[in-house]
């Protein structure tokens, strides 16, 4: 009786699973298998998706540099490399001090930061877009770079306090009766037992900042372009160019599912556990 | 090896003062343990003697020398943490060595005195083990290893044994004890389990409520507790108190509880104010003399078994060697051993026979 309930529920837990696995891949299957085959086999109604049709021309085509793809990855790849680097150098030294110090009005700062996420992009847009141009900083790296340091930092300060209120207090005293100086403390200690969090989320950062779509559209007009911007692009008004354009949506996936599988591995691993016997 | 005086020290956290003006001395190579409930300020005043709380006022002296503006490090103390923090990504090795990592002394330096108190403390197999691989046992060794190699003046621990279960508590106890012997250094442990202090210390300090309720050798503690406080705290089971008074039967005088009449020694005086009077189960003397009682509750605990009684109005538990074969129900006769009668003033709750 037992056996049988316990092996119904784990029959539905599975079905759940395998449902969302197939609704969130089904799609991404259907993109590779669509930048495989050339836009007439696309186009024909119905889609010829005969096997003999393969090829690798869509990939060919979109990696020429003269075409918007190749300069929108290293476009996307600079903007995310600095937005994840800035935002955990910085948010990780205020993450710990809103962790650790106890200063007047932590409260207050730690909401007015998450208050910064209460709006949405598009309530913004236009303002900023303003200020941006103003500061001659539209269609730059350095004003897309601050533009997502300014949500991708709350969500680091966030996630990161947390992490480090986690770490236990004994550690840093014990590291201080063996004779650390804090700075020592922060550089033998809090450092090490900090990079896996540290680690995913900067991974974090980076997959947010390179996905980014809405400002990146409005802020961007030639030099700046990012990856998102260039796939979107092969979208014209007359056709759509649909396996070149998921040609290029394979290709720019390719550095966050990579990502995503180490963030997987860092975020599984017990970091502090040993730490301290609870 | 240091001594250490703590003289009129406070401890305030805003309006909330956690120790309230304690004086205490402690002499060279002695062990003393803080013991008091949670809450009560010991391991408070533990992590002040540390350095790892400043101090609200009072002096602390190490050696005659006021340390109160020193930090951990520099009061030579060494600290065995209650649930051990031990350095997560570090090795066993490592996490000895680090003091001396911290003091820049060379590799070799560094390993042979780690190999010597890891043979010591039975963990060279274990050296190149992370704190997550070992048993909560071999994390303690290794938490008490990390104190040994600073050659500290002082050892402060913070409940230490509160993580290990009943057995290795008791197996742990003996080894601290044993390391004390050996190395002779001044030792301060701070604990809530009387029968650890009773064990462990050459002297006891009972924490009350951020004050010190008494200060003395386990058996002063034990036999002469100073108030009502610690003679509820220490010893288990508790000892008896009884809200009685005094009467005087066939020209004698006794102690009421109830129905019954306990006498007293015929030496004594009694008080003026009203007392409240306390007796251990030891005292506590069942069998063919004395005052009628009926057996309520029998626990045998090995060697001895407990054996409460009641009367009309009152109860009492006596300890009686070895297995006993008494029912409950059962009737037979109580007898208080005079020597062991203790009274507490009823208003101040502090011992009155002084």
């Amino acid at each position: 009786m037992i056996s049988n309930r316990r092996f119904l529920h784990r029959f539905f837990i599975r079905l759940g699973l395998a449902t969302f696995t197939l609704l969130a891949l089904g799609p991404v299957l259907w993109g590779v298998v669509t930048s495989l085959f050339p836009l007439t086999s696309l186009t024909s109604r119905p889609p010829d998706l005969n096997p003999v049709n393969i090829t690798i021309e869509n990939y060919i085509l979109v990696l020429d540099t003269s075409r918007g793809l190749f300069s929108g990855l290293i476009n996307s790849f600079i903007i995310a490399f600095f937005t994840s680097a800035i935002g955990l150098v910085v948010g990780s030294m205020a993450a710990y001090s809103l962790a650790r110090l106890n200063m007047p009005g932590r409260n207050k700062i730690l909401m007015m930061i998450l208050a910064t996420q209460m709006f949405p992009g598009i309530v913004i847009i236009i303002p900023l877009f303003l200020v941006m141009s103003r500061l001659n900083l539209v269609d730059t790296h350095f004003g897309l770079i601050m533009v997502y340091l300014s949500f991708i930092l709350p969500i680091v300060i966030w996630i990161l306090k947390g992490f480090f209120e986690g770490v236990p207090m004994e550690l840093e005293r014990a590291a201080a009766v063996d004779g650390a100086t804090p700075l020592q403390t922060f550089r033998f200690i809090v450092l090490p037992i900090s990079l896996p969090p540290l680690f995913a989320t900067g991974v974090f950062a980076f997959i947010e900042s390179w996905n980014e779509f809405f400002f990146a559209i409005i802020l961007t007009r030639i030099d700046v372009k990012t990856a998102p911007i260039a796939i979107a692009e092969f979208s014209g008004q007359y056709t759509t160019l649909y396996g070149q354009m998921l040609a290029s949506a394979v290709l720019a996936s390719i550095p966050v599912v990579v990502l995503a599988i180490i963030f997987r591995k860092f975020i599984l691993e017990g970091f502090v556990e040993g730490a301290i016997k609870a | 090896m240091a001594t250490l005086e703590l003289i009129h020290v406070v401890k305030k956290f805003g309006d909330f003062t956690a120790i309230n003006d304690i004086s205490l001395r402690v002499e060279e190579g002695e062990f003393v343990t803080l013991l008091g409930p949670s809450g009560c300020g010991k391991s408070t005043l533990l992590n002040m003697i540390s350095g790892l709380e400043d101090v609200t006022a009072g002096e602390i002296r190490m050696n005659g020398k006021v340390v109160n503006q020193l930090g951990p490090y520099e009061r030579d103390v060494a600290m065995v943490f209650q649930n051990y923090a031990l350095y997560p990504h570090m090795t066993v090795e490592e996490n000895i060595g680090f003091s001396m990592k911290l003091r820049k002394r060379s590799k070799n330096e560094i390993s042979s005195h780690v190999l010597n108190v890891a043979n010591m403390l039975e963990l060279e197999h274990l050296l190149h083990r992370l704190p997550r691989e070992l048993s909560g046992g071999q994390q303690q060794r290794v938490a008490i290893g990390r104190a040994v190699i600073r050659e500290p003046s002082i050892f402060l621990f913070d409940e230490p044994f509160s993580n290990l279960d009943a057995a290795l508590r008791v197996k742990t106890r003996g080894e601290i004890k044993e390391l004390h012997q050996r190395l002779g250094v001044t030792s301060i442990f701070v604990t809530h389990d009387q029968e650890e202090a009773l064990s462990l210390s050459d002297n006891i300090a009972v924490v009350r409520a951020g004050k010190l309720e008494q200060h003395g050798t386990p058996e002063e503690i034990y036999s002469r507790p100073a108030s009502k406080y610690v003679a509820r705290f220490i010893g288990s089971p508790q000892m008896d108190i009884f809200n009685g008074s005094f009467g005087v039967t066939d020209g004698r005088l006794n102690y009421q509880i109830g129905e019954v009449g306990v006498p007293l020694p015929a030496n004594f005086i009694p008080p003026t104010h009203p007392v409240d009077m306390g007796v251990r189960p030891e005292y506590v003397l069942l069998g063919t003399t004395g005052f009628p009682a009926s057996v309520r509750l029998v626990q045998p605990v090995g060697p001895f078994t407990y054996v409460t009684v009641e009367w009309q109005g009152g109860s009492v538990t006596a300890r009686v060697n070895g297995v006993s074969h008494l029912k409950v129900k059962e009737t037979l006769r109580v007898e208080f051993n005079p020597e062991g009668l203790i009274f507490f003033d009823r208003e101040t709750e502090e011992r009155s026979d002084l």
